[in-house]
C-alpha cells in the first residue's frame, strides 16, 4: 500500500496542480521491476571490471555446474523421509552463514528509524537483533512504519540461474529459536514469473516464549496463508512447496511495541510428520465474482 | 493537499471548501484564528464577494478542531463531541473530515481500543444515501471519499486489534449497501481476525495490567512454562536482614532446578546474568537468570550414549556369538530441559528495582527457601549493561522497570548480548 501511495505521489508530482490526486491511485497490476520503486540505484562497475569479475566467478560456476551434472547422472534422490527426523536447511552454526542473509529495515529508504543487525551470538547461533521504532518522517505519504526483516538470498543454480527450493516431501517447518516474548512473522516467499506473483508471500506467526531456554517451534506448512504486499489475499491456496524462493523473518513495532528485539536462531529445518494430514488450514470459500482483490 | 487538511475540522463547509481547493498553498502556510465572531464574518464575507482574493485575514475560513481543544479527554467527552457534530445540522457537512480528525485523536482520549466509539463514528454517516442504485455505481466505488474514509476507520480498528461485531455489519449495510467496499473490508476482517485472535500458545490478558509486579509475574510464569513443575514465588526483599532495597522479587524455579543446584559442584561458580528483555504484549520487563556454564562432561556422555542409526560400519551380526551389550540401555542421568547447550539454568527472576542489592537478596531468599547449597557455591554477577548497586533511582514508567544502558562500564565481566 505504501508503495502504491509512493507511486501515486510521484505521479502527482509531475502533473499540473489541477490534476492532483486526492485519493490513492490504485495500480493493481503492471510493475516496472520487482522492488516496486524501492530499488536502490547502485553505480554499475566499468565494462573492464565486469569482465574481470565474470571470469573470476566462472571458475566457481563451472564447479557448481559440474556438481549439478554429477548429481543428475547419479540420479540418487532421497526417497524416504523418515518421520521425526529434521533436515536442517538454514544452519547458523555453519561457516559464513551470515552472507546468505539480507537485513532490511524501514530506515533503508528513509521511511523510518528502525535498526537491525544479524550476527553470531555468544551461543554460536544467529542473533537477529536491533530496535524497531514506529516513528516516521511526517511527509504525508507514509502512514505507518517500524519494521525489521531478514531474508535469505535467492536460491540459484550454476551460472546465476534462479532456482527454487523443493520442499514437497516435508510438511512441517521446524525451528530452534530463543526469542524475547515478541511474535515474529515467518515469511516464505514464492515469487512467481508474472509481476502479479512477484510479491506472493506465505506468512505465519512465530510466537516466542522468551527466557533463557531454547524453544523448538514446529509449524505445519498447511497453516501458512497467502498475502501480497502485506495484504492477506481473498483467494487463498496452500503453499506450493516446490516454488519457495526466499525464507525470512519480520518483526514490527505494532501496537506500541517500539523498542529492542532479539531473536536467536539456531537452525531452521524441515520435517515430515505422517500424523499431520491437514492440507490447508483455512476454508476456501468461493468468493463472489468481482469481489476478489477489490 | 486536501488530504493534508484531514486533521483539521472545517465547520463552514460549502463555500469555504471550494475556496480551500483553489488556494490550498497559501492556506497551508497560515495559522488560523479560532474565534466564533470571525467565523460569521467569514461566511458573510465569502457569500458577498466570491472574487475576493487571498491574502486578507478576513477571507480565511474558520477552522476549529474540537478534539485538540477539549478540556477533559475522556470517552464521554469524545462521544459527546461526536453527538454534537451529528446533531448540529441535518446535512452533516464535512463528516468525512470529521471522522478522519476523530480517528486521529483517538489515542489522546484513550478510546482506540473501544468498539463502541468506532460504531459511533460510523453512525455519523447518513444512512441510505451512499447505496449504489445501479451496476455502474456499484462497480466504480460510489462515493469514493466516504467509502475510503470508512475503510481507513476499519483499518485503524485492525491495527489496534479491535474486532468488529455483527451490529457493525448492519450499520455498514445501511450506509453503503452490500456492494460497498467497506463491507468487503469488514467481511475480510471478520474472516481473519477471529482466526488470529487466540493463536498464541501463551495467552495474555487484554489489556495487560499496568502494575509492574503483575507484568513481572506474567513474564516469569511465561518463561517457566518450559517446565510444568515450576513454581513462581513473590518475595519481599525486606525479608532479608541486611537488604538495602525494599522491593518485590518474582522468582521462578522448579523442583528439578533445585535438584540440579543440589548436585552442582561446589567449586564451579554460578552466574547471575542479565538484564534480558521479555515482552509481555507491549510491556517490556527485565529479567535475570541464575545459571552455570554447561556441564560439558555430562553432555559429552549423553552424546556417547546416542546410537548413530545411519552408521552402517558396525552392525552386530546376531548369528556369531551374542550381540554386544548396547550402551544406551545402561542406566544414567537423563538430560533435563534446563541443561541447555550454553549453560544450565537454575532460576529466573525479575525484581522491582533491578539492582545488584535486590539480586543479592534474591540469592539469599532462594537459599532460605530450600536451596541451602547456594551458601557454599560462589555466585558472580555478569551483566550486559551497568546496574545501580542499590535503589537510588525512582522506578521508571511501567514498561521500563530497569535502567538499561548500552554502555558496559561495570567491574564485573561482561557477556555478549542475548535476547
Amino acid at each position: 500500500m505504501q508503495s502504491l501511495l509512493r507511486q501515486s505521489h510521484r505521479l502527482s508530482c509531475c502533473l499540473p496542480s489541477a490534476q492532483i490526486h486526492t485519493t490513492a491511485v490504485h495500480r493493481t497490476f503492471w510493475e516496472r521491476e520487482k522492488k516496486s520503486g524501492y530499488k536502490t540505484k547502485l553505480p554499475e562497475p566499468s565494462k573492464k571490471q565486469l569482465i574481470i569479475d565474470g571470469l573470476r566467478d566462472l571458475k566457481k560456476e563451472i564447479k557448481l555446474w559440474r556438481q549439478e551434472v554429477k548429481e543428475q547422472l547419479e540420479s540418487d534422490p532421497i526417497l524416504v523421509f523418515r518421520p521425526g527426523e529434521t533436515d536442517i536447511v538454514f544452519d547458523f552454526k555453519a561457516p559464513d552463514v551470515l552472507d546468505k542473509w539480507t537485513v532490511t529495515t524501514d530506515a533503508d529508504h528513509g521511511e523510518g528509524r528502525s535498526s537491525a543487525t544479524l550476527e553470531l551470538s555468544a551461543a554460536g547461533a544467529g542473533l537477529f537483533h536491533g530496535e524497531v521504532n514506529s516513528q516516521h518522517t511526517k511527509d504525508g505519504i507514509i502512514k505507518r512504519t517500524g519494521y525489521a526483516n531478514i531474508r535469505t538470498k535467492r536460491v540459484r543454480k550454476s551460472f546465476k540461474r534462479e532456482a527454487t527450493y523443493d520442499w514437497t516431501q516435508y510438511n512441517m517447518l521446524v525451528m530452534k529459536v530463543r526469542g524475547d516474548g515478541r511474535s515474529y512473522l515467518i515469511n516464505l516467499h514464492t515469487e512467481g514469473y508474472f509481476d502479479l506473483m512477484w510479491n506472493d508471500i506465505y506468512h505465519y506467526v512465530l510466537y516466542t516464549r522468551g527466557g533463557p531456554h531454547w524453544q523448538i517451534a514446529k509449524i505445519p506448512f498447511s497453516k501458512f496463508f497467502l498475502s501480497s504486499k502485506g495484504r492477506v489475499q481473498d483467494r487463498q491456496s496452500a503453499i506450493q512447496l516446490n516454488c519457495v524462493t526466499h525464507f525470512g523473518f519480520s518483526v514490527a513495532a505494532k501496537k506500541g511495541m517500539d523498542g529492542p528485539f532479539g531473536l536467536e536462531i539456531d537452525y531452521v529445518g524441515l520435517e515430515y510428520d505422517p500424523s499431520h494430514r491437514e492440507e490447508f488450514a483455512y476454508e476456501m470459500y468461493k468468493t463472489p465474482k468481482y469481489i476478489v482483490a477489490t | 493537499m486536501i488530504r493534508k487538511l484531514h486533521g483539521i475540522l472545517r465547520l463552514h463547509s460549502t463555500v469555504n471548501q471550494t475556496r480551500i481547493r483553489q488556494r490550498a498553498p497559501t492556506l497551508l502556510a497560515r495559522n488560523y484564528a479560532t474565534d466564533e465572531a470571525n467565523e460569521n464574518a467569514n461566511t458573510d464575507d465569502a457569500k458577498s464577494s466570491k472574487k475576493n482574493n487571498a491574502g486578507t485575514s478576513r477571507s480565511l475560513p474558520a477552522i476549529r478542531n474540537p478534539f485538540t481543544a477539549a478540556q477533559e479527554k475522556t470517552k464521554n467527552s469524545y462521544l459527546t463531541m461526536v453527538e454534537i457534530f451529528a446533531e448540529r445540522d441535518v446535512h452533516r457537512r464535512n463528516h468525512v473530515e470529521f471522522i478522519y480528525a476523530a480517528l486521529k485523536h483517538m489515542p489522546d482520549f484513550g478510546v482506540e481500543h473501544d468498539l463502541e466509539v468506532y460504531k459511533a463514528l460510523i453512525d455519523v454517516m447518513p444512512k441510505g444515501k451512499f447505496i449504489p442504485t445501479n451496476l455502474f455505481q456499484a462497480e466504480f466505488m460510489h462515493y469514493p471519499k466516504q467509502q475510503q474514509c470508512i475503510i481507513d476507520l476499519l483499518e485503524q480498528m485492525e491495527d489496534y486489534g479491535v474486532m468488529p461485531d455483527y451490529e457493525m455489519e448492519a450499520m455498514l449495510l445501511n450506509v453503503f449497501g452490500n456492494k460497498g467496499h467497506p463491507l468487503r473490508k469488514y467481511w475480510r476482517m471478520m474472516y481473519w481476525m477471529p482466526k488470529f485472535k487466540n493463536l498464541s500458545p501463551w495467552p495474555l490478558p487484554d489489556p495487560v495490567p499496568d502494575d509492574t509486579l503483575e507484568i513481572a509475574k506474567l513474564a516469569v510464569e511465561r518463561m517457566c512454562t518450559v517446565d510444568l513443575r515450576s513454581k513462581v514465588e513473590v518475595f519481599q526483599a525486606s525479608e532479608v536482614k541486611d537488604s538495602l532495597d525494599d522491593t518485590w522479587i518474582v522468582s521462578g524455579m522448579s523442583p528439578e532446578q533445585s535438584k540440579l543446584l543440589r548436585e552442582h559442584s561446589r567449586q564451579k561458580a554460578l552466574y547471575i546474568e542479565g538484564p534480558f528483555n521479555i515482552w509481555i504484549r507491549n510491556r517490556r520487563i527485565n529479567y535475570f537468570t541464575l545459571r552455570a556454564d554447561a556441564d560439558a562432561e555430562f553432555l559429552a556422555q549423553l552424546d556417547e550414549r546416542e546410537v548413530d542409526e545411519d552408521d552402517v560400519t558396525q552392525i552386530g551380526v546376531p548369528f556369531f556369538g551374542r550381540a554386544p551389550p548396547r550402551r544406551h540401555n545402561q542406566l544414567g542421568k537423563l538430560r533435563s530441559v534446563h541443561h541447555q547447550d550454553d549453560g544450565t539454568i537454575f532460576a529466573i527472576c525479575a525484581t522491582g528495582t533491578s539492582t545488584k542489592d535486590s539480586l543479592l537478596s534474591w540469592i539469599r531468599l532462594l537459599e532460605a527457601h530450600g536451596n541451602a547449597s547456594l551458601g557454599e557455591i560462589p555466585v558472580l554477577f555478569r551483566f550486559t549493561s551497568s546496574l545501580p548497586d542499590k535503589a537510588e533511582q525512582i522506578e521508571g514508567p511501567s514498561n521500563m522497570p530497569a535502567h538499561t544502558r548500552a554502555t558496559t562500564s561495570n567491574k564485573e565481566q561482561s557477556d555478549s548480548s542475548r535476547p
